[in-house]
């Protein structure tokens, strides 16, 4: 029988310590593959460059390769040799009840383990309407983006919140289809729900909503659920509507429309 | 990959996918909803205080659908409500031989959007008869080191071959959640069926402790409810409780047991010393008014 120790103690060798550069503090990750791919959260991963510690304490630069900050995933690329990547399982078989287990490094304490069971699965309420998996295990800031593993040790989650005390995690096989084929089309903005429909407080440089020259304060006329429908639709472009220059004696609702191009993601492996 | 604790992985989650049958999600109240579970055909029971209004009360069933639910009575004491249900439903299995502190237990729930719940951990208390400190009385106290979450309560308790404990509370003890057991549920569940409620002995009295001279020990009357059970027989302030319906009064929860052992409407004899003299004076017993 492989003891719950044994098989702790591989999944702590495929965990790794993710810090930025001049900040205390920061998250965990999971070895992918032995090619030197890290997967972590995107809110680890807030920069272009990272530092990892490895479980033999060996510390290397790192390299933010992709993010999506809609699954708040990252992917970073480190160059090392010997590395032993993460089993991974199916999260489509995980069932409520399965004993699961994290490693990370919780307030700063490396390799921390903690274990229960899957509490359930499923979307949650603001988090948009893809299923994530909640689990009582305990967590801490620091466990963010390392793995949530099965009774056999393979990686079936990557914790990323605390909600009402559970831990919540993104199922695996996202994580894997965002390694497979890059990030999910996005905006490349932060938006605040509002009662018209939804306000663009910032807008990214280099954004999909930059290059169709949406602004700051501008109100798309459409709930979070239909954008997250729309960027999920596979289609290269989409047509938003939205409101601009809002004044509160207009007679007439200003509504403009634009066309964003989401570019094309790679197409699913085979 | 063929390994004891992914055998037990595999139990858990068998035990939880069978067990999920019988457990409902509760919306009776604002944000978060709690569990309910099939007791019996059509009935379906959940934890009081997670019930927060009468009317407009829906369940969630196993298969997604959501369906109006009647709220047949509560008993706030026991922490149990029971619900009417237009549904058969697939009721908990018998409940479990005696659970013992270090059996391993899952509380299982349910909500509208993530379908069945499950948290685990051991039994790590179990005793005798216990009152609440809401005034009922459980058959036996079943504290669990498990995590109870917002939803949890109301939910089926299980060991791991899936035979109920209970349903999951966190309302009745500060420090733990705890499993009200299934026989205080068959209990109350028939008791509200027939009446609508769970009915409590009352005296109309206020008691305190007091030790006499001889060292015997009574409860002397410092108040007496005008026009309850007690004045109307005739009981006065200053009269020391020595005993009621032959059992000895040394502490109030013997006027509980006495009163528990006694039904609603039921004459019992008390044993007072007045004056210094014993006299007997048979009181009918009244039922305590509900709290609004």
């Amino acid at each position: 029988m492989r003891g719950l120790g044994e098989i702790a103690e591989r999944l702590r060798r495929s965990t790794v310590e993710v810090r930025l550069k001049g900040n205390r503090g920061g998250g965990s990750g999971v070895v992918w593959s032995n090619a030197g791919l890290v997967l972590t959260n995107a809110h680890v991963a807030r920069a272009g460059q990272a530092e990892v510690e490895l479980w033999d304490g060996r510390l290397l630069a790192a390299r933010v390769v992709s993010r999506d900050a809609r699954r708040d995933l990252a992917l970073l690329r480190i160059a090392a040799a010997d590395l032993e990547p993460a089993a991974t399982g199916d999260s489509s078989a995980l069932r409520p009840g399965e004993l699961v287990m994290a490693i990370g490094s919780p307030l700063g304490f490396a390799g921390a383990l903690s274990r229960g069971v899957v509490h359930s699965i499923g979307p949650i309420e603001g988090m948009g309407p893809q299923p994530w998996i909640r689990a009582g295990v305990r967590l801490a800031p620091g466990n963010s983006g390392g793995p949530l593993a099965n009774a056999g040790g393979q990686v079936i989650g990557i914790n990323t919140a605390i909600v009402n005390g559970l831990g919540v995690a993104i199922p695996s096989n996202a994580a894997a289809d965002f390694v497979e084929r890059g990030p999910r089309p996005a905006l490349g903005v932060t938006l605040e729900p509002v009662p018209l429909g939804l306000l663009l407080v910032q807008i990214e440089a280099a954004g999909a909503a930059a290059a169709a020259s949406l602004k700051a304060g501008d109100i798309l006329l459409m709930s979070l659920a239909e954008l997250h429908a729309a960027l999920d639709s596979g289609e290269e472009v989409v047509k938003l509507r939205f409101l601009r220059g809002l004044e509160p004696d207009s007679r007439r609702l200003p509504v403009r429309e634009t066309h964003v191009r989401l570019g094309r993601r790679r197409a699913e492996a085979a | 990959m063929a390994n004891e604790l992914a055998a037990l992985s595999q139990e858990l989650a068998a035990a939880v996918e069978r067990v999920g049958k019988s457990v409902v999600a509760v919306h009776a109240r604002p944000r978060f909803s709690s569990s309910g579970v099939f007791w019996r055909p059509n009935i379906v029971v959940t934890a009081e205080h997670t019930i927060r209004r009468e009317e407009e009360i829906t369940v969630t069933l196993p298969d997604g659908s959501n369906m109006a639910a009647a709220l047949a009575g509560s008993d706030a004491g026991t922490d149990l409500a029971v619900l009417r249900v237009e549904h058969q439903g697939s009721a908990a299995g018998n409940p479990a031989v005696q659970p013992a502190p270090g059996h391993l237990a899952l509380a299982i729930g349910r909500s509208k959007d993530s379908g069945v719940n499950a948290t685990w951990g051991i039994v790590s208390a179990v005793s005798g008869p216990w009152r609440t400190w809401r005034g009922g009385r459980l058959d036996a106290y079943i504290r669990l080191d498990l995590t109870l979450y917002p939803g949890s309560s109301g939910g089926l308790v299980v060991n791991t071959d899936g035979a109920p404990l209970g349903i999951a509370t966190s309302a009745l003890s500060r420090i733990a959640g705890l499993a009200i057991p299934a026989t205080t549920i068959d209990r109350v569940v028939d008791e509200i069926l027939a009446r609508g409620r769970v009915s409590r002995g009352y005296l109309g009295v206020g008691l305190q402790p007091v030790e006499l001279p001889d060292h015997q020990k009574g409860l002397i009357v410092l108040s007496v409810e005008p026009g309850g059970p007690a004045a109307n027989a005739g009981v006065l302030i200053g009269d020391i409780l020595m005993s009621l319906g032959g059992r000895a009064a040394a502490d109030t929860e013997d006027v509980q047991m006495a009163l528990e052992a006694h039904g609603v409407g039921q004459s019992v004899e008390a044993a007072v010393l007045r004056g210094g003299t014993a006299q007997t004076i048979a009181i009918k017993i009244g039922e305590r008014p509900r709290r609004s």
